[in-house]
């Protein structure tokens, strides 16, 4: 790393900005439009979900549950669209509420987030709550872009969840 | 319950019929407690969780909680977590390293080997009193090839004559390391609204793979990979009677997505060394062929060339089981391999991986359909049962299983069927000659 300060576009985000952001992502997931979704990722980005018992551990050497680059991120919505992955058809509807969002660093074209989730999932006679903590890294270099999203979840067990069959 | 019988074995027609009160009943499952959970060995954990003198992890098995943990001179322990005082939970940890675990309700102290070691105003209590009569209770503990396990039973047979052939199965896996395998941190723990056998099942049904998980397929193709069951002249696998109620399901290697030069380069030279040391038919069978293993109760060790996933499941209720998953890794692969496997399996195992999510769904989906047990009473697990060399994607393997379950359940004794597992891979006096 260089060390460099941020650039201007890296250091003027705002947190209502980086708030509409994650609002309109949001809202991409909930309307199931994934396709858009993953218009917002950086060509080297990645989406991980750390084991629920090492909510700090390194997925490269740990056996997490989510540690997707850009092709495996791909594979993952164009199954979700699919009939035929059986755990998504039919589509769950899903409610997502994030809050406390706080920027915690800003370098180069880059901003870090943090913020608290809560993704409610409805299936048939299923109801669900997925919480926990989402960290961000966005490339400010043009638009905002997604280099590093991972959703920390806070649950023990995934009980009565089962799965994460939805993006979280 | 029913008066009809629980499992039709009828070798004339050919037919296998499970009765689905055996899923939906708490009386099967009060049952299931007292002659399988409270009998059977069952597996607690890999000795190299805790590698130092001292490491503990604190897990349920067979609904009591346990502490996996190696005392002071490093034999793996497992101690059952009530205090013998007033029954507190003495360690309520999930993991650590401890020399003593203290209850916190009146500050009995235990050592590592699960001793009493300190009672507070002990001069209170009579001389009948025995401290070395107050330790932590422990269950009969046996290992092999570094897998742990227990059992209840206060009369049990010894571990290896009770893996019989699934001890093979055991060292395909535990062989494929010079330094030893091991389970990787991070922990697999989901729940389903299922009966726990259907997982059992599952995990060993070559049957389902393209119904089920056609769009994991269809990612690997996507990546530029083809499927071993799919490419041509490969067959279509076997299965056996393991004994004692443990089976496999033995596939053609099912292919390595995303695999770059460099992890097939050290793919290749780990397969030479190994083939160097058991002999190419050893290798063979461990590095090019797939192995989803049962091993009565409730474990089941799966190997995709990928990963190895170790797996446990218990009910809480005829309708609920909690699942628990692990990655076996071996210790001497090179980081880029660790981390090559780790996203493999990961992505077909996982709970938000691209394939568990929809055996979940399925079996999910089966308990939902369990209420018409009076109306369907059967579920059939017939395939391959007349034809004398059961494949992968028969279901020999699934009634391997049943007929252990229902001779422990009704008395009702079973023959086996189909030919003894293929052992001629095996190295004389080297395979099998390890266990500890």
């Amino acid at each position: 790393m260089t060390g460099t300060g941020p650039s201007p576009a890296a250091a003027t985000l705002t947190r209502a900005e980086a708030e509409d952001f994650l609002y309109h992502e949001a809202a991409l997931l909930d309307q199931w439009r994934l396709e858009e979704w993953l218009d917002l990722f950086t060509l080297d980005c990645s989406y991980e979900i750390p084991a629920l018992d090492l909510p700090g551990g390194d997925p490269a050497s740990t056996y997490s549950l989510i540690h997707d680059h850009r092709p495996m991120l791909e594979q993952r919505v164009i199954r979700l669209k699919k009939p035929t992955a059986h755990a998504e058809f039919p589509h769950s509807r899903t409610r997502r509420l994030i809050s406390n969002v706080q920027i915690t660093s800003r370098r180069e074209n880059e901003v870090q987030l943090t913020a608290n989730f809560a993704v409610y999932r409805v299936r048939g006679s299923d109801e669900t709550c997925y919480f926990g903590r989402y960290e961000y890294t966005l490339d400010c270099t043009s638009q905002i872009r997604i280099r590093h999203r991972k959703a920390i979840l806070d649950h023990d067990i995934l009980d009565p969840h089962g799965k994460i069959s939805i993006i979280l | 319950m029913s008066a009809s019988p629980l499992v039709i074995d009828d070798r004339t027609r050919g037919l296998f019929q499970v009765h689905r009160s055996v899923f939906v009943s708490e009386e099967i499952l009060a049952r299931e407690k007292e002659l399988l959970f409270d009998q059977m060995w069952l597996y607690v954990g890999h000795d190299s969780e805790i590698p130092h003198p001292g490491d503990f992890v604190t897990r349920k098995v067979g609904g009591r909680t346990v502490i996996f943990t190696r005392d002071r001179s490093g034999t793996v322990r497992v101690l059952l977590n009530t205090c013998r005082h007033r029954g507190a939970e003495v360690c309520r940890e999930r993991r650590g390293n401890r020399k003593v675990f203290t209850c916190f309700y009146h500050g009995w102290a235990y050592g590592s080997d699960g001793g009493l070691i300190s009672v507070p105003d002990g001069d209170s209590y009579a001389d009948g009193f025995k401290r070395s009569e107050h330790g932590l209770h422990q269950p009969h503990c046996e290992s092999y090839r570094g897998f742990v396990f227990i059992t209840f039973s206060a009369d049990p047979p010894d571990l290896r004559a009770y893996l019989a052939d699934a001890a093979y199965l055991l060292d395909l896996v535990a062989d494929q390391s010079g330094s030893g395998m091991e389970i990787v941190a991070g922990t697999h723990q989901y729940a389903m609204k299922a009966n726990w056998k259907l997982l059992m099942e599952n995990s060993c049904d070559g049957y389902h793979g393209f119904t089920v998980h056609q769009t994991y397929f269809e990612m690997m193709m996507n990546l530029g990979v083809t499927p071993g069951l799919v490419a041509a002249g490969n067959g279509r696998g076997a299965s056996a009677d393991l004994g004692n109620g443990h089976a496999v399901a033995e596939s053609p290697e099912l292919g390595m997505p995303l695999m770059n030069d460099d992890v097939l380069a050290m793919t290749v030279s780990r397969r030479a060394a190994l083939a160097e040391r058991f002999g190419e038919a050893h290798a063979r069978r461990m590095l090019n062929t797939t192995r989803n293993t049962i091993i009565f109760p409730n474990f089941v060790v799966i190997d995709l060339n990928f990963g190895i996933q170790v797996r446990t499941m218990y009910p809480t209720a005829p309708d609920h089981t909690e699942i628990t998953g692990w990655q076996l890794m071996p210790r001497d692969a090179a980081e880029a391999l660790k981390a090559y496997r780790l996203d493999n399996a990961l992505t077909f195992w996982g709970p938000a991986g691209l394939a568990t999510p929809d055996d979940i769904e399925a079996l999910d989906q089966c308990q939902r359909g369990f209420a018409s047990v009076h109306e369907v009473p059967y579920s059939d697990i017939s395939r391959g049962m007349r034809s004398g060399a059961p494949t992968a994607v028969d279901e020999l393997q699934m009634r391997t299983f049943w007929r252990r379950w229902n001779e422990l359940l009704t008395g009702e004794r079973a023959q086996p069927e189909g030919p003894r597992y293929d052992t001629s891979y095996l190295v004389a006096g080297l395979a099998g000659a390890e266990a500890s």
